[in-house]
């Protein structure tokens, strides 16, 4: 038997949207990561942004001030006076806000030389306004041309420190620019990377499963055919009506080597057998042409149930190699003249007698076959005009519900007494009883032979 | 050997010490004009002190003012000499020009003295004399 690594049996759906989640988790993950980062940029940019536009406002205060000095120096003109005290009492809680939030941000962004510039730009203005502003203003007459140097003196240095403060704001705010675009490369190159993995090991396992899943339903169909080509059709057999019916596992992997036979050995003997490989697959549905037309030889030189099913023992054991394939096989001979029906059953636990409602379950009679060398008893059952033989494999005791609960042989048999006595109509009743109890997922074949005996010249066949 | 010293000589007679580099040349015309903050220029009576008051701390600034002259916007002047690049203000990264001019118009006309290349705004080109 051909065996695959029981990986390759995962369901592919499953496997699929696994692959699929990993790939959308990175995908997702990654979308947030890089928002975060550029929302995180944004936020530090916006404060320098506001750090620039405050140093301005702290420029334009100072530029103020200043002009005022000026325009007095120039002009003596008191008004110059009267502006000035103003401005400083309106402005002065402004500047310091201004510069406090400067400050903030320069310390925020590690901007040591910046943050020192900043103090001694305060401590300047501080001076300026100490020095040169309150003194003037105090004393009018005071001479202003030393004044005017100093004040211009103090206005380029203020320029100086102004433009490094904001050179140092922009430098930082291009790094942060430029540390983010980095970053969202990197994000990208990466999330690209793992996409395109991902995506090409999902393709590729896809592509193996269908292939797999290709060679699957070509064996599936290989094998139905084969079983098909090997099972009987219906033999009339004379005061008997016969019916069958299989049903083939719905995976790939469960159909396999289930047989059965209606076989006319002469004008009142028949043989009958039911059988049930082990294994499943191509391997098992050729098997079943090995047992069917090797019980049939058999069947020709011996007419005892439990010597076939020694013999075959034995044939099967010279033939099979492999040590793990056994069958379990229910082999009888019906007298269709004396409605006698004798029987030996290897291993195979499903084979009825239904009388009216009544049914009864025919005994093992041995071991199955392929495992020991055993001899295989004979039993005997006498038939009743109206009594119905009903042969199946195991796929009918071990249907299970959706629930999960196994029909067993108990429920077998009330299936098999409540349905129709017809054995066609009994035969396709019990198919799709197990149908409908496995709904579209039926777990094993299941092989149905049924045949109704009547006593002789009370029924036509024909 | 005297070809090279020839060329040396035209080229000091020519242009002194104005260099190819310098962004005014000598002759040329220019306004003296500062920020647009404080547009009053110095004129310093030594480049080396133009260079120092750029480069200083207030204080050093402030002590080298006696050797400055504070001229108004718009004060007419004729360039005389540049060396290029020869200030490096404190906290500014780019350097810039040191200008020797002489004063043409005002109470200060006929002054020497040095500026900084940003407070030259660049009028017109006098004819050789």
């Amino acid at each position: 038997m051909k065996s695959r690594p029981s990986f390759l049996r995962v369901p592919g759906a499953l496997v699929w949207t696994a692959f699929l989640a990993i790939v959308l988790g990175i995908a997702v993950q990654g979308a947030f990561a890089t928002r975060a980062n550029i929302a995180r940029t944004f936020d530090q940019q916006s404060r320098i942004v506001q750090a620039q536009l405050d140093l301005e406002e702290i420029l334009r205060l100072q530029i103020d001030e200043e002009n005022s000095v000026r325009g007095y120096v120039l002009t003596r003109d008191p008004s110059y006076a009267v502006s000035y005290a103003r401005q400083y009492s309106e402005t002065a809680q402004a500047f310091d806000e201004k510069v406090e939030a400067v400050a903030r941000v320069l310390a925020e962004q590690h901007l040591t030389a910046a943050s020192q510039t900043l103090e001694d730009y305060v401590s300047l203005q501080s001076n300026w306004r100490r020095k040169i502003a309150a003194p003037l203003f105090a004393s009018p007459h005071t001479d202003v041309g030393g004044l005017d140097k100093e004040n211009k003196a103090f206005s380029d240095y203020e320029n100086r420190t102004a433009a490094f403060i904001r050179s140092e704001l922009a430098k930082q705010s291009d790094a942060l620019a430029r540390s983010t675009q980095e970053q969202i490369n990197r994000d990208t190159y990466a999330r690209a990377f793992w996409l395109a993995l991902f995506g090409l090991l999902a393709i590729l396992f896809n592509g193996f499963r269908s292939r797999l899943s290709s060679e699957l339903e070509e064996e599936r169909t290989t094998t139905e055919i084969l079983q098909r080509a090997f099972r009987s059709e219906h033999v009339p057999l004379p005061n008997c009506e016969v019916g069958s019916a299989y049903l083939s596992a719905s995976s790939h992997l469960a159909v396999g080597g289930d047989v059965f036979d209606v076989y006319r050995l002469s004008d009142s003997l028949a043989m009958v057998f039911i059988a049930d490989v082990s294994g499943k697959g191509v391997d098992a549905a050729v098997l079943t042409a090995f047992i069917k037309f090797t019980i049939r030889g058999i069947a020709l030189r011996r007419r005892d149930p439990g010597s076939m099913l020694a013999e075959f023992n034995t044939a099967f054991a010279q033939t099979v190699e492999n040590p793990y394939l056994f069958v379990s096989m229910f082999v009888g001979v019906l007298d269709t003249q004396a409605l006698q029906f004798r029987y030996a059953s290897a291993g195979h636990d499903s084979a009825f007698v239904r009388r009216a409602h009544d049914v009864q379950q025919l005994q093992v009679t041995g071991p199955v076959l392929g495992v020991m060398e055993e001899p295989f008893e004979t039993k005997t059952l006498y038939l009743e005009d109206g009594d119905t033989l009903v042969l199946v494999t195991d796929g009918l005791t071990e249907a299970r519900s959706r629930k999960g609960e196994q029909l067993g042989e108990r429920g077998a048999m009330d299936l098999i007494g409540s349905s129709n006595p017809q054995p066609q109509k009994l035969a396709d009743e019990l198919v799709a009883q197990v149908k409908a109890l496995e709904g579209n997922h039926t777990r094993d074949d299941l092989a149905v032979l049924a045949i109704r005996v009547h006593e002789p010249g009370g029924f036509d066949a024909n | 050997m005297r070809i090279s010293a020839l060329i040396a000589l035209v080229w000091l007679l020519a242009g002194g010490i104005a260099l190819a580099d310098c962004r005014v040349h000598q002759n040329e015309l220019v306004l003296l004009y500062g920020t647009s903050d404080d547009p009053d220029v110095f004129v310093w009576d030594s480049r080396f002190r133009l260079r120092d008051y750029e480069g200083g701390t207030f204080d050093q600034m402030r002590a080298l003012l006696p050797h400055a002259t504070l001229v108004r916007p718009g004060t007419r002047a004729i360039v005389e000499s540049c060396v290029a690049n020869f200030v490096q203000s404190k906290y500014v990264a780019q350097p810039d020009d040191a200008i020797g001019i002489v004063i043409t118009a005002g109470p200060l006309r006929g002054e020497r003295g040095w500026v900084i290349g940003s407070a030259i705004r660049e009028l017109t080109k006098r004819p050789r004399q």
